[in-house]
Parts: structure tokens; sequence; C-alpha cells
């Protein structure tokens, strides 16, 4: 009878355990045991078909050659852009969604589409309506660029992998938006009607403030999807022309498939890890603030 | 007395004003709308046109059904489909089982070490699959694994995992503690509870955690890009990037087919479960 009741107590102590073990077990294999061997992996380089030790000579040609500057430069060009237009056309759709208008389910589900596509479908369509001769786009857009076929010129193609992923994003970056604009209290924007403040006055004083760790918040977790996107830009430019498009994330699959490079790869990886840990730091801090104003 | 009639004129006129605002509002809202669902519908009616016919016509002459029927009579395609199914559903099964043990654990039993694990799973939301893949395929290449459903189903399974805990652990916390006490009471173990009691109530949560899951695991490009390398191995999304550089120019509209198969499911699935589909995702995102 006693030992019965030991066991199952010792049992019971380490149910929670057991129940935690197999997932963290998995994404401990999978995701953070890689992570860090990448560290590894970026000191080392394939010489005549055997791994050695090279320290940080991979860091040392990386950071001092040309093609990281021109990968970094398009990488940054590339987030200002999306960041830019996806957290502007995010704001405008939330506020209109959040005067609780009629059929906003149908308007939100609709624009959510683009989100559960795959970057690689919709990468092939957006390169399609940019086809030379007979893209619908580029026939629609094209005579307003000198008739230029947008996707074989730099920023003609910088500007089409950015309106795809905007395209793309706008919807997730709304439904943050909006969970935010729904969570700043009604009365207060009643107060604010009833002291007769025009609705820009409104929103200048009243929803701005309020809304801003928010706005932080979509900001930062955008700028994460940018430097971490990769399918999309693949699909519609494969990095070109030329590299005008060849963000670091294509710079590094570039590096670790077509030349087999992985040391050197692993390098880059470190290097974008290193800014995602940046953005991520960011990313907590104002999502506390986020919350403590929620609370 | 003025003061009461000058109000009610500036009501009146308000009030058209208003409804004249709302119909804007609207009518922006159906343009944005039309913006973002175009690319998707162009897509559909390029794949439906007679070869070589579809790409500047939006409405096509006739309709034609020639290249789905080729899709699935010809070539790898339906193999791409059945190794998408396999890896994603494979990978869906083992992230849904371990992450509603772990949500479950996490929302209902106080031990040591809770906020570790939960901490430690929002840490691994934030780490990128981006930075991972390198010395992911090398370990995988080092053991044998590369181009095995296997190496596929435990990596789209420990990726779905993260999320998967936030969603399960939302859904756990939203369920009355009554329940499980009275099961308790009526003598059932916990494992009892969690499998008879606790997971019938989750299933919507459930559910939603399966349908993102997949979905996710079945857009995934860059993973298996990486991962497989022989052709018989390959996803669909891969296969629609292998077609790109074959198709192109000249059958356009099978392309445009191929797209529509991938894109397809994960519609109908994100339809669906709409609800639960956009709670989940919104929470992995700003819970903390």
């Amino acid at each position: 009878m006693y030992a019965k009741t030991a066991k199952t107590n010792i049992l019971h102590s380490l149910y929670p355990y057991l129940l935690v073990l197999p997932a963290v077990l998995l994404v401990t294999a999978v995701s953070l045991y890689p992570t860090l061997y990448s560290f590894y992996l970026s000191t080392t380089r394939f010489i005549q078909g055997s791994m050695q030790f090279v320290g940080l000579r991979n860091y040392r040609v990386l950071l001092g050659g040309a093609a990281f500057l021109e990968s970094f430069r398009a990488t940054m060009i590339y987030l200002a852009g999306y960041v830019l237009f996806t957290v502007f056309f995010a704001l405008i759709t939330a506020l209109v969604l959040n005067k609780g208008l009629r059929f906003t389910g149908i308007y939100m589900t609709v624009i959510f589409l683009p989100w559960v596509l795959s970057e690689i479908t919709s990468g092939a369509i957006w390169r399609w309506m940019f086809y030379r001769d007979y893209g619908i786009l580029q026939n629609l857009i094209g005579p307003l660029f000198n008739d230029v076929g947008l996707i074989v010129t730099p920023w003609g193609a910088m500007g089409i992998v950015i309106a795809a992923s905007v395209w793309r994003s706008v919807s997730f970056g709304m439904l943050l938006l909006l969970a935010g604009l729904q969570s700043i209290p009604k009365a207060l924007i009643e107060a604010s009607q009833i002291d007769g403040a025009d609705s820009w006055v409104r929103f200048r004083r009243v929803i701005w403030p309020l809304l801003f760790p928010t706005m932080m918040v979509t900001t930062v977790f955008m700028s994460i999807q940018a430097i971490n996107g990769v399918g999309m830009i693949m699909a519609i430019t494969k990095g070109g022309p030329g590299r005008a498009t060849e963000v670091l994330s294509l710079y590094m699959y570039r590096e670790a498939i077509q030349y087999f490079n992985l040391g050197y790869a692993a390098a880059i990886s470190v290097v974008l890890l290193g800014i995602n840990i940046l953005f991520a730091f960011f990313y907590i801090r104002y999502l506390r603030k986020e919350n403590a104003l929620a609370s | 007395m003025q003061r009461t009639a000058q109000t009610g004129a500036l009501n009146q006129s308000g009030r058209i004003q208003a409804s004249a605002v709302l119909g804007l509002l609207h009518l922006m809202m159906i343009l944005f709308c039309a913006i973002t669902v175009f690319p998707v519908i162009y897509s559909i009616l390029v794949s439906l046109a007679p070869p070589r016919m579809g790409m500047l016509r939006i409405v096509p002459e006739e309709f034609f059904f020639g290249h789905y029927v080729r899709l699935f009579s010809h070539g790898q395609f339906p193999r791409y489909i059945l190794n998408s199914v396999i890896n994603a559903g494979g990978g869906t099964v083992i992230s849904t089982i371990f992450s509603a043990m772990a949500g479950y654990a996490v929302s209902r039993i106080a031990f040591k070490g809770k906020n570790l694990v939960f901490g430690y799973m929002f840490f691994m939301l934030m780490l990128p699959q981006l930075t991972n893949i390198v010395p992911l395929y090398k370990i995988a290449s080092d053991l044998g694994m590369i181009n095995t459903y296997t190496l596929m189903i435990i990596v789209f399974g420990a990726y779905g995992v993260p999320l998967a805990v936030f969603i399960m652990k939302g859904f756990f916390d939203s369920i009355p503690k009554v329940l499980e006490e009275a099961a308790f009471i009526d003598g059932a173990t916990a494992f009892q509870t969690f499998w008879k009691v606790v997971m019938p109530v989750c299933a919507p949560g459930i559910v939603a955690t399966l349908l993102i899951n997949f979905v996710y695991s079945w857009n995934n490009f860059f993973t298996p890009l990486i991962l497989i390398t022989t052709s018989s191995m390959k996803m669909a999304t891969v296969g629609l990037y292998d077609f790109q550089h074959v198709l192109e120019g000249n059958q356009d509209e099978l392309l445009a087919a191929a797209c529509v198969v991938i894109m397809v499911p994960s519609i109908l699935l994100f339809l669906a479960t709409r609800k639960y589909f956009l709670r989940g995702i919104v929470e992995g995102a700003v819970k903390g």
C-alpha cells in the first residue's frame, strides 16, 4: 500500500517533465543544435575532401569582400521598402476595419489569402505578371517607365520583389495592428469625441501614442520577415539581374548549394543570425511594452 | 433654442457625411481586396486557358482542362504531391502530438522549470529556419539522412512545435479546471484525464494546430530545396521551382496549373478554419 503510493508519487512528480520532454528534445536536436553547430562550421573549410579548421578566415574573406557588401546593401534596400509599405498599408486597413464595418470578416479573409499561399507559387505568379512581352502588369505599368522590361532592370526587379512581398504580408501586419487598436479603451476615444477633437487630432493625440508599441512590434516583426525572406525572391528574380536582388539569404544559398562552400555559407548564416538576434532583442522589448500597456 | 436647431441641422448633414464616408471606406476595402485577390484569380484563369492563349487575356475564350490532366498523367508531379503529403502530414502529426502534451503541462501543471520550458519555446519561435539550414544540411548528410522522408518529417515536426505549443497552451488555458477535477474524483489517472477528458474539449485547438502546421509545411520551399537532392523525393514546391526553368515562356498555362494545385489545399484549409487559424497565428506572434 505504502510502496504503491510512493511509486505513484514519483510518477506524479515526473509526469509534467515526461509530457514536455519530447517537444524539448525535438526542437533542441533540429533547431538549437544545428544553430550552435553553425558557429563551428563557419570556422572550417573543405580542403581536398576533408574539413579543416581555418579559424576566422571565412569571416575575413566575407566581410572584406565586395560580394557581401553588395548583398548587404540589397538586403537593406529590400528591408526598407518592404517594411515601410507593409506597415503603411497594414495601418490603413487596420484603421478602416477597426471601425467595425459590415463585411469586415469577408474583407479580412480575402486580405489574408496571400499569407497562406506558398512563397514559391506567389513568386511564380508575380514573375509571369512581369514577363517582357505578355506579362499583364508589365503591359499595364511598363509604359510609365519608357516601356522597359521592369524585371530586367535592377531597380525594377527590386521594386517587383518588394511589391510582391508587401502584397503577401500586409494582412499579417493588419492583424497585429488591429489587435493593438482593439485593446485601446473605448472610453478614451469617446472622451476625446466629447471634447470635440476631430478625427485627425484624435488619431494623433489618442490613438497613435497608444498604438505606438504595437507599431514597433509590427515593424520589427516585418524586419525579421525581410531578413529571413528567400522563397519569393528566388521565384521572381533568382537574385538578378546581375546581383541586384541577391539578398544575404540568396547569397548564402548560392555559396552553400552551388559552390558547396559550406563553411563560408555558415559564416553568412552566423552574420544573419546576429542581425536576427539584434531584431529579436527589440521585438521582445516592444512586446513587453505592448503587453504592459494592454494589461 | 437656436442652439438646438443648429445641432439638429448639423446632425443631419453629419449623418449624410457619415454615410458618404462609410461608402468611401467600403469602396476602399473592396478595391484593396480586389488587388489582393487578383493574382490568385488570374493564375486560376490562366491555368484554364488553351495552350499559349492565357497570359494577356484575363478571361479565356474557352475553358480548357487539359493542363490539369497532363499534370497528373505525365512526369513526376503526382509523385511530388505525394511527397508533400507524406512530409507535411507526418511532420504535422508529430508536432501536434508533442505540442499538445507540452502545452498541456505548461498550461495546467505547476512544476519546477515550467517558465524555463515556456521561455525556451519562445526563444525557438524566434530562431529563424534560414540560419539553421546550412548546418542542418551538413549534419543530415553526415548522418546519411538527406533525401529521406524520415528527415523531412522530423524537421517539419520540430519547426512546427514552438508555435503549436503556444496555440495549444492558449486553448488549454481556456478550459475550466472543474472538468479535470471531476475526472480525478471519479478515479481517472492523470493520463486518462489528459486523453479522455481534456483532449476532446480541445478538439478545435488541435484541429487549428494541425491545419496551421500542415499548411506551413506544405508551403515550405527553402527547407526541402536544400535537404532534398534526388528528383523522386522532391516536394511539390521545389518541383514547381524546377518547372519554372523548363516551362517558362512556352507552357506558362501548365505552370499556372501546377501553381493552382499547390495553392488550393492551403486556401481550402484556411477557409474551413478561418477563425481558429487567425487566432492561432496571432497568438504565436504577440504572446510573450
